[in-house]
């Protein structure tokens, strides 16, 4: 495979191919060997970063889709656009004294 | 102690799993790689980062590898990638800092020893730091023809270049490197000699 063209048969190519650097700082192999395993041990957490990153893109289409089938369902009712996206419930006071009572008073008004 | 399992051999074994195989790889072409690696960065945390990640993609590519060319022109083209990479985030850094020009002119020259002839180690750093100095393209070319003794058309394929460019691109290397380093060479023959010994 190798050919031994020399375009130029250049005077500094002998000086350029005895410069070739022949190796990286001793102990090479075992630096490659180590990070081989480091990743070994890491391969549940990036299988799981790998799995959520391929979720995000559907679940945030997913909440996209809910908003609006949210909104176009209570467009009319809704105080707000946001509010009709996360499907709230208009906010009055009567609905602020149903919401005490589904949930129990505490308040110090209260008498026995 | 080196093996004389063949490659394909080796790489067999590491498929199924042997460390002890791979390893052997990884020491059988270290010098490859780092004749890219060190070519194209210069020595440093650079270069050994791109020589260990270039083993690294080797083995979670040991399943994909067909032998369609040889293991040192594979690595070899893996190390260059990743090398070129890191030139273009250096360049986008640097490159409104330190103008090439200031770079290469910031090569320090071999010493004459008392015996009046250059230290070899000085000579080969000076030589490498001169090819560190050549444009990226210049010196990827001169990196594999020249470090790596590829044949032109393997640097051809490495770069993704037709070979005509190869050899333009080694000329005019050859010719920006000459008045720096032929003063250090006498006779063609890559006898390093001072010019006052002659």
């Amino acid at each position: 495979m190798i050919d031994h063209e020399r375009p130029t048969n250049h005077p500094i190519e002998p000086l350029l191919r005895d410069a070739a650097p022949t190796a990286f700082a001793p102990g090479f192999a075992g630096r490659v060997h180590a990070r081989l395993r480091a990743e070994r041990e890491d391969v549940l957490p990036r299988a799981l970063e790998r799995h959520f990153i391929r979720i995000v893109p559907l679940a945030a289409a997913a909440s996209l889709l809910l908003a609006a089938f949210n909104w176009w369902g209570a467009r009319g009712a809704a105080s707000s656009a946001l509010d009709a996206a996360l499907n709230l419930p208009p906010v009055t006071v009567a609905s602020a004294y149903a919401t005490a009572s589904l949930f129990g008073s505490t308040g110090a008004t209260e008498t026995p | 102690m080196p093996s004389s399992s063949s490659d394909a051999d080796l790489i067999a074994r590491a498929r199924s799993g042997d460390d002890h195989a791979f390893g052997e790889l990884v020491a059988r072409y270290e010098g490859a790689v780092a004749a890219t690696a060190v070519g194209m960065l210069g020595a440093g945390d650079d270069a050994e980062d791109v020589g260990q990640e270039t083993f690294i993609r080797f083995h979670h590519s040991l399943d994909k590898f067909r032998g369609e060319s040889s293991l040192k022109t594979y690595l070899v083209h893996i190390a260059m990638n990743l090398s070129l990479n890191v030139l273009r985030s250096r360049r986008r850094l640097f490159a409104r800092f330190v103008s090439r020009e200031e770079a290469a002119a910031d090569v320090p020259e071999p010493r004459l020893g008392p015996e009046g002839e250059y230290d070899a180690g000085e000579l080969r750093a000076f030589v490498r730091r001169a090819v560190n100095g050549l444009s990226e393209k210049h010196r990827a070319v001169v990196v594999l023809r020249m470090f790596q003794d590829c044949s032109t058309r393997e640097a051809a394929e490495i770069l993704g270049v037709p070979e005509g460019t190869v050899l333009s691109r080694l000329s005019r290397a050859l010719k920006e490197l000459e008045p720096l380093l032929s003063p250090y060479v006498r006779g063609g023959t890559g006898t390093v000699l001072p010019e006052n010994a002659l």
